[in-house]
């Protein structure tokens, strides 16, 4: 059994954790859930020994320990899977299980010995690799695996996943649903942390609740719905997640693509927008959505042609079909949507800065206008001067937001516009589609949650293997249809 | 605690150049305190102090440049051999002399931006190039040794003259605030407005803190990136036409040399990472005119020429051990 008894943690500006005693135990998928900043990853990271409670005590099996560094919490069996892994992508897979551990022979690698220790370990977890595998070629799902591996050769008796499904397919999902219920039966404590409550409802045998770094409540999934848990995490009612969908006016389409290929990805994909439409575009994970909004705003080169309110455009470089009046919300915030450093002011302002003057913007308008954005959006921040590194991923993804819409698109590409975001920022999310999409705005939403496209979306075209396989409309936009479609299965 | 260490972060370099002087002022309160030796050290900063303004800003853009040393170096050669050349110009000379060694700079910070931006040479391989090769062009115009000007008049009288200053020096002559000095003031305001005003300055910072994000926020990184390394080019070339007036003469093997090290050491001193975007221009002027002081204290303290490079090799790295503190203190 492993106990956390009255943990608390502070920071310097915020109490993350304030009395909190939970219970795990072996052999049972114990579920963690709560809004961005509930304290969830602070717990966590405590029980996996990468930081330090301020108050309170860890029990292993009734005895109090206290974890210096993440090498002693694995040396008492407990692994974290992070969001973001933490594998070399230049080193193989069997190299990676065993970093900082190889196993040797004098003073050099025994080579052949990782490799069949690490092979049993990938077998143990399926994967369908194996350990002379290069890390960087295998997809998030594969490198996924390795992390397992690796902890459940390090005898992992305790394991924490933190979002595991975020960056999965459904397929993948299902893999790793399938090795997690194994990993339960064969006696591993499994402590699961996600903002997908149909999934937490699905795996777990106990769901906790934290808010504002205060255990709320622990129930068992019988008789409890999604919304019950959403109504604990947020401690109010959420009421509908999805606003009606509202009539789209009729009106020439604002994006015309046609017989748009990428090399490797993309294959003769051809579609329009109309104004205040919304348009899904679903499918698996790698089925070329992102890198086909990517080609639409010039992000990618292409073949094929994109039309912008009637004007077929040529020469197609980010600028240029940005001034067209594209914006591409990426699905990656870190690396590709957000200057983490930078303010929340700049970063708010840097797609449209020539509009605050042509060599010196005026920093009184974008202060300004980034105040006004996040009014609009509901950003929770300090200080416009905060750097946007300072916010949590909702808010983050509210700061990117506004950075597009500033910009003052007629066309807004939504790539994963709520991955990492807790519930309440998921549903403010939803309400501003809705309204920008009433206010005339068109919009296409790349996303691999099917409620959220189901829900939002007046038609959905399905990718498969880079071609648009597929169209949605009206009634027939359901999950059932779209996941037939993604997964080349013929409607019976 | 936590708001002084946070000063000390942020100012550290300015306290360290307050007590380096002070040890200076009480250690030879006759020799450090006189404004002619104070004078001569901003002017002896200057040069490299014009460099590593441009430098602040390659930088803070994700670069780097090591061939700035070089460029001084032959741009210098070309403003001599220039002068020399058009000397029955009259009064136009000068003005030409200048502008072919500022516009030899620019055209090789061109260069070094084009091979950067549009070759897509890695910052580090291309400017080594350029360091080594833009020497070698220098050598080869002075037949490896020393190109010397032929006016002995008007061109050595923009490298001792300037503004006259209320002070007189050993000599009883009045006290010149050189030429070079009042280009590196005005040169480093610009640079700064630059950097903290202008869409450029923030493009700037943005492609160094995020290449990606700034590309898919419409931004031309590759242009920006161009524009920092013309823009450093350009300013070597005006140091290399001003050291070239100082001396009268331009020593093929010698001049400029080292100046991308110490600019660079500048940069990093005053605050601004070597992995770019944050930065300011006012702390590399600090950090040159530290590095300038610690040269002066040790040449009055008399410490030996082959010692003098690990001193400060020692407060580089100290500079960077504080740098590391402040960016722990912010994850």
């Amino acid at each position: 059994m492993l106990e956390v008894r009255a943990i608390a943690k502070r920071y310097p500006a915020v109490q993350a954790l304030d009395g909190v005693s939970l219970a795990f135990e072996p052999g049972k998928c114990h579920a963690v859930i709560g809004e961005n900043g509930a304290g969830k990853s602070t717990l966590m990271k405590i029980l996996a020994g990468i930081e330090h409670p301020s108050a309170g005590e860890v029990l292993l099996d009734g005895k109090p320990v206290a974890f210096r560094n993440v090498r002693e919490a694995s040396a008492h069996g407990i692994a974290m899977i992070h969001q973001e892994l933490n594998l070399v992508d230049e080193l193989t897979a069997a190299e990676n299980i065993f970093l900082g551990r190889e196993p040797t022979k004098g003073i050099a690698v025994d080579r052949r010995k990782m490799a069949q220790e690490a092979k049993q370990w990938l077998d143990a977890v399926r994967a369908p690799f194996g350990p002379e595998a290069k890390t960087g070629g295998l997809s998030v799902a594969g490198k996924q695996l390795i992390e397992i591996a690796k902890a459940v050769s390090q005898q992992a008796r305790y394991l924490i996943l933190d979002e595991p499904t975020a960056v999965l397919s459904e397929r993948e999902t299902e893999a790793l649903f399938a090795l997690l219920e194994r990993l339960r039966a064969e006696g591993v404590g499994l402590i699961y942390i996600s903002h997908l409550l149909d999934e937490v409802l699905r795996l777990s045998d106990t769901i906790s609740v934290l808010r504002d770094g205060k255990h709320v409540a622990t129930l068992t999934p019988e008789g409890a719905t999604p919304a019950d848990l959403a109504k604990l995490m947020v401690g109010r009612d959420l009421g509908e997640v999805f606003p009606p969908k509202a009539e789209i006016p009729q009106a020439e389409p604002a994006l015309i693509v046609e017989d748009l290929s990428v090399p490797r990805w993309v294959k003769g994909a051809g579609f329009s927008v109309r104004p205040g439409e919304i348009v899904g575009l679903a499918g698996l994970v790698g089925s070329g959505r992102t890198e086909l909004c990517e080609a639409v705003v010039g992000l990618r080169p292409c073949s094929g042609s994109v039309t912008v309110a009637g004007d077929k455009l040529t020469k197609r470089d980010p600028a240029t079909m940005m001034n067209a009046g594209l914006a591409y919300l990426t699905e990656d915030r870190k690396d590709a949507g957000l200057h983490l450093t930078m303010s929340c002011t700049s970063n708010s302002t840097l797609a449209n800065l020539r509009a605050y003057g042509r060599w010196v913007p005026n920093r009184a308008d974008e202060k300004k206008a980034a105040t006004k954005w996040i009014e609009r959006l509901g950003t929770r921040i300090g200080a416009c001067e905060d750097a946007v590194s300072s916010l949590s991923g909702g808010n983050q993804q509210k700061v990117a937001l506004a950075k597009w819409l500033d910009a003052r698109p007629k066309i807004l590409l939504l790539d994963e516009p709520t991955r990492g975001v807790d519930v309440g920022a998921k549903r403010e999310i939803y309400q501003l589609i809705h309204e920008l999409a009433a206010e005339g705005l068109a919009c296409v939403l790349v996303s691999s949650e099917m409620p959220e496209i189901v829900g939002l979306c007046h038609r959905v075209l399905v990718m498969r293997e880079g071609k648009i396989v597929g169209e949605l409309v009206g009634d027939d936009v359901t999950e059932h249809n779209i996941m037939l479609l993604a997964a080349g299965v013929e409607a019976a | 605690m936590n708001r002084w260490t946070k000063i000390l972060e942020d100012y550290g370099v300015v306290v360290a150049l307050v007590i380096l002087s002070l040890f200076s002022a009480i250690r030879r309160p006759d020799v450090f305190l006189q404004p002619e030796n104070i004078r001569n050290i901003v002017n002896q900063s200057s040069f490299i102090g014009i460099v590593a303004v441009g430098m602040t800003l390659v930088i803070i853009a994700g670069g780097i440049d090591l061939s700035v040393g070089s460029i001084v170096a032959f741009a210098g050669a070309c403003t001599v051999l220039c002068l020399n050349h058009v000397q029955d110009k009259g009064a136009m000379a000068i003005p030409l002399a200048l502008a072919a060694g500022v516009g030899v700079g620019l055209g090789l910070g061109l260069l070094n931006g084009y091979l950067v931006s549009f070759g897509r040479l890695a910052p580090f391989i291309a400017t080594l190039a350029g360091l080594v090769a833009f020497r070698s062009f220098t050598l080869v115009v002075a037949e490896g040794g020393e190109i010397r000007s032929m006016d002995f008049s008007a061109f050595p009288a923009i490298g001792a003259g300037g503004i006259p200053l209320p002070f007189q020096d050993r000599g009883g002559q009045t006290l010149m605030l050189n030429w070079s000095i009042l280009v590196w003031v005005l040169v480093a305001v610009a640079a700064g407005f630059l950097l903290e005003r202008t869409r450029f300055g923030r493009y700037v910072v943005a492609v160094g803190a995020n290449e990606r994000a700034a590309r898919y926020s419409g931004i031309s990184t590759a242009w920006v990136r161009f524009w920092t390394y013309s823009i450093l080019g350009l300013l070597s070339g005006v140091a290399g036409a001003l050291l070239s007036a100082r001396f009268n003469s331009v020593a093929s093997s010698t001049s400029g040399l080292y100046y991308e090290l110490d600019a660079i050491a500048a940069v990093v001193i005053g605050g601004t990472p070597l992995s770019g975007g944050r930065g300011r221009v006012w702390g590399t002027v600090v950090g040159v005119l530290l590095l300038g002081v610690i040269q002066n204290l040790m040449v009055s303290e008399g410490v030996s020429n082959y010692w003098q490079g690990a001193v400060k090799g020692a407060i580089i790295l100290l500079a960077v051990l504080i740098q590391r503190g402040s960016s722990r203190a912010a994850a």
